[in-house]
């Protein structure tokens, strides 16, 4: 029996492999985008320029891209993670919505007159609690019960947005402005809780984001709790053997990505929209964190440039419409990337070699001597 | 509750429900085999854009369905690529796939000159029995008073369950998303089988997508499929993976996409948006109750379901 090639487990991949590979993803991706750009008769290096040029072209660009990397970067955090424990949470999304929800109830409910500090923190903690909770949905029955969480995580996502839809959209709940007769928009939360902006439509929300980022690496690398942590992604067996709680852990880990997720949507409440606004929460963040958290290799700080990356791919967007070009595009090149990225895990985890010829002859010689 | 409200609730009902069979029935002959295939939303809208399109161009109805089928497999394949051959997560791959088909299908909407987006079918399935027949009271426009997609889905239906559970494929089918490993040690070929039901289902999700720009909504708008995807995705537990109930429960669910429109009609104010959240609020009561623990396997999920097989190298 012989093979041309031979595919076998990778023990541990090297640095440069592990770097390699995403960047070899997103290249991949923008050569299938240019291919497709050229394929309907568009010019892909000016629509590559335009787009980098939206990105990065402009200190307002820059600002943009880092608007839209912000809740990137704690969507990838949440799954991160989440997925490093084996706990499949994709419902980043309806996690998000539901931070949302509870930050701009908070947010609305609070006195005028409540101080900014306190406010600002009382309505970004509110969103974390909220994501937690909408977690728990879908943790507490796979905890205890041995439920799915695939599917509640994802299903919950779309509870999560009708809800919110329902909230302003569908009644005159508190959440809707009661001022806004013409067309339905959420009611605004508090001047008080707003964070403060310092470049353009930035604001500190992202050194949050960036700080929950930070704080995940450090907690999963360099503290015992987060060595249990890695026990447990690796083997429920392994970590029962060794007296880890794996229950307790799994649920914790579920509820730390919820608030996660959760702050992005509080982060945006509070940050640059001031309300509750369906569309603008409805943007699939939490699906893009997925992205971002797999093209960083579920590395909490690798997510930071990734979310960037993403954030700018997200920015330069509508940019494309002004000269023709659909801004689905951008979708195009984040699907591929994430296609891209999720095969070339294959060669991470796995290494591809030429059969040894003289393995071969050694057993037809043993094969040979026992007949 | 007057009487034509009924007739014209339960016949939108079905012409709803067709698109969640159609995703329903491929997603649980994918799941059979053990490959949980989370692209369904992407595989059938990039089905209702390339069966727009070819109906569009040819002016040819049955073109465009053919064109659907054959997109809806093609997006499955890199799925069936990444989580046969590569044996990577099946989720991130799966959620790849709606978010590249989605892009893939609103860019091709709107690309060129003359962008599809905005218009009307060239074509559009209409009921194909004579009329006379749906003259009978009730029962008539129940069961005549339907288009040639209607009539394909239930055959499609009898088929994939007498398939699942009356033949030796089926039989093989139901072992390799059961146990491949016994599977492979009885002579079977595991990634074939799966390989196979991958694309039957993507086949179908692509089937069910044109069904909405071909028949439902006949134009193209930049998502005609709504969260027909998803929504096919959370019938395929409330089905148990089972074709028959399938077709109930999306029949369901079709009825009540369109109890707005009736609630409207008699006057009672329910939101939308509350009644939007019924089939994912279902799914996942259906889920706790009746999944959790021991009673999986009561229910049907089969047991390799999602995991990724690697064959012993010898």
């Amino acid at each position: 029996m012989s093979r041309r090639f031979i595919v076998e487990p990778r023990g541990l991949a090297s640095w440069w492999l592990k770097l390699v590979i995403p960047i070899g993803s997103v290249l991949a991706a923008m050569v299938l985008g240019a291919a497709f750009l050229a394929l309907t008769g568009n010019d892909w290096i000016e629509v590559y320029q335009k787009m980098a040029d939206a990105a990065f072209g402009s200190g307002r660009g820059v600002a943009e891209t880092l608007v839209s990397a912000t809740p990137l970067i704690l969507t990838g955090v949440a799954a991160a993670v989440a997925f490093k424990m084996l706990v499949w949470n994709i419902g980043g999304e309806g996690q998000l919505i539901f931070g949302a929800i509870m930050a701009a109830g908070v947010g609305i409910w609070l006195s005028e007159s409540t101080p900014a500090v306190i406010a600002v923190v009382v309505v970004v903690a509110a969103g974390a609690v909220g994501g937690a909770f909408w977690a728990s949905l879908s943790a507490v029955p796979k905890v205890y019960l041995g439920t799915n969480e695939i599917i509640t995580t994802l299903m919950l996502n779309f509870i999560a947005l009708n809800l919110m839809q329902y909230l302003v959209l569908g009644s005159s709940s508190p959440w809707r402005d009661p001022e806004a007769t013409q067309f339905p928009q959420g009611r605004p939360i508090i001047e008080n809780a707003r964070i403060p902006e310092f470049f353009h439509r930035l604001d500190w929300g992202l050194f949050v984001a960036i700080g929950v980022a930070v704080a995940a690496w450090f907690v999963i690398s360099k503290t015992r709790s987060g060595f249990e942590y890695r026990i447990v992604g690796n083997s429920f067996d392994t970590a029962r053997y060794a007296g880890i709680r794996v229950p307790r852990k799994v649920l914790g880990t579920f509820l730390a990505s919820g608030a996660a997720a959760g702050l992005a949507g509080s982060i945006l409440v509070a940050g640059i929209l001031g309300k509750m606004d369906p569309r603008s929460l409805d943007l699939g963040l939490g699906f893009t964190g997925i992205i971002v958290a797999a093209l960083a290799r579920l590395n909490p700080i690798a997510i930071i440039p990734v979310a960037v990356l993403m954030g700018a791919l997200n920015n330069a967007g509508p940019s494309l419409q002004s000269i023709g070009v659909p801004d689905a595009t951008v979708q195009i090149l984040q699907g591929a990337i994430l296609i891209f990225a999720v095969a070339g895990e294959f060669l991470i985890l796995n290494r591809i070699r030429r059969p040894d010829p003289t393995a071969g002859e050694a057993k037809a010689t043993a094969e040979a001597q026992t007949a | 509750m007057n009487e034509s409200v009924l007739m014209l609730t339960l016949m939108a009902g079905i012409g709803l429900g067709t698109p969640l069979v159609f995703g329903t029935v491929g997603e649980i002959l994918t799941e059979r085999s053990g490959i949980l295939n989370l692209g369904v939303q992407g595989m059938m809208i990039f089905g209702a854009v390339m069966g727009f399109w070819a109906t569009f161009v040819t002016g040819n109805l049955w073109l465009g369905v053919l064109a659907s089928l054959v997109a809806g497999a093609a997006m499955s394949l890199i799925h069936a690529f990444n989580s046969v051959t590569l044996r990577v997560s099946q989720i991130v791959s799966g959620l790849a796939l709606t978010i590249f088909g989605t892009g893939v299908a609103v860019y091709i909407g709107k690309a060129g000159s003359d962008p599809l987006i905005g218009q009307p079918s060239k074509a559009v399935f209409e009921p194909i029995l004579p009329e006379a027949l749906s003259d009978i009271p009730i029962i008539g426009p129940l069961i005549f008073g339907h288009d040639a997609i209607i009539y394909l889905s239930w055959a499609m239906v009898a088929a994939a369950s007498y398939y699942l559970f009356r033949t030796r494929p089926g039989l093989t089918l139901r072992a390799v998303g059961e146990d491949p490993a016994s599977a492979e040690a009885a002579g079977i070929n595991v990634s074939r089988v799966r390989y196979v039901h991958v694309m039957v289902g993507g086949a179908l999700a692509g089937l069910g997508g044109a069904y909405f720009s071909l028949a439902l909504v006949p134009s193209w708008q930049d998502n005609p499929i709504g969260q027909a995807g998803w929504i096919s995705i959370a019938l395929v537990i409330l089905a148990s993976w089972r074709p028959w109930r399938a077709l109930w429960v999306a029949y369901i669910f079709g009825i009540a996409g369109r109890l707005n429109f009736t609630f409207q009609t008699l006057e009672i104010n329910v939101p939308a948006t509350l009644l939007n959240m019924l089939p994912f609020l279902l799914a996942i009561i259906a889920m706790i109750v009746l999944t959790s623990g021991k009673r999986a396997r009561f229910l049907g999920a089969p047991a390799a379901l999602g995991i990724p097989y690697f064959r012993e190298e010898r």
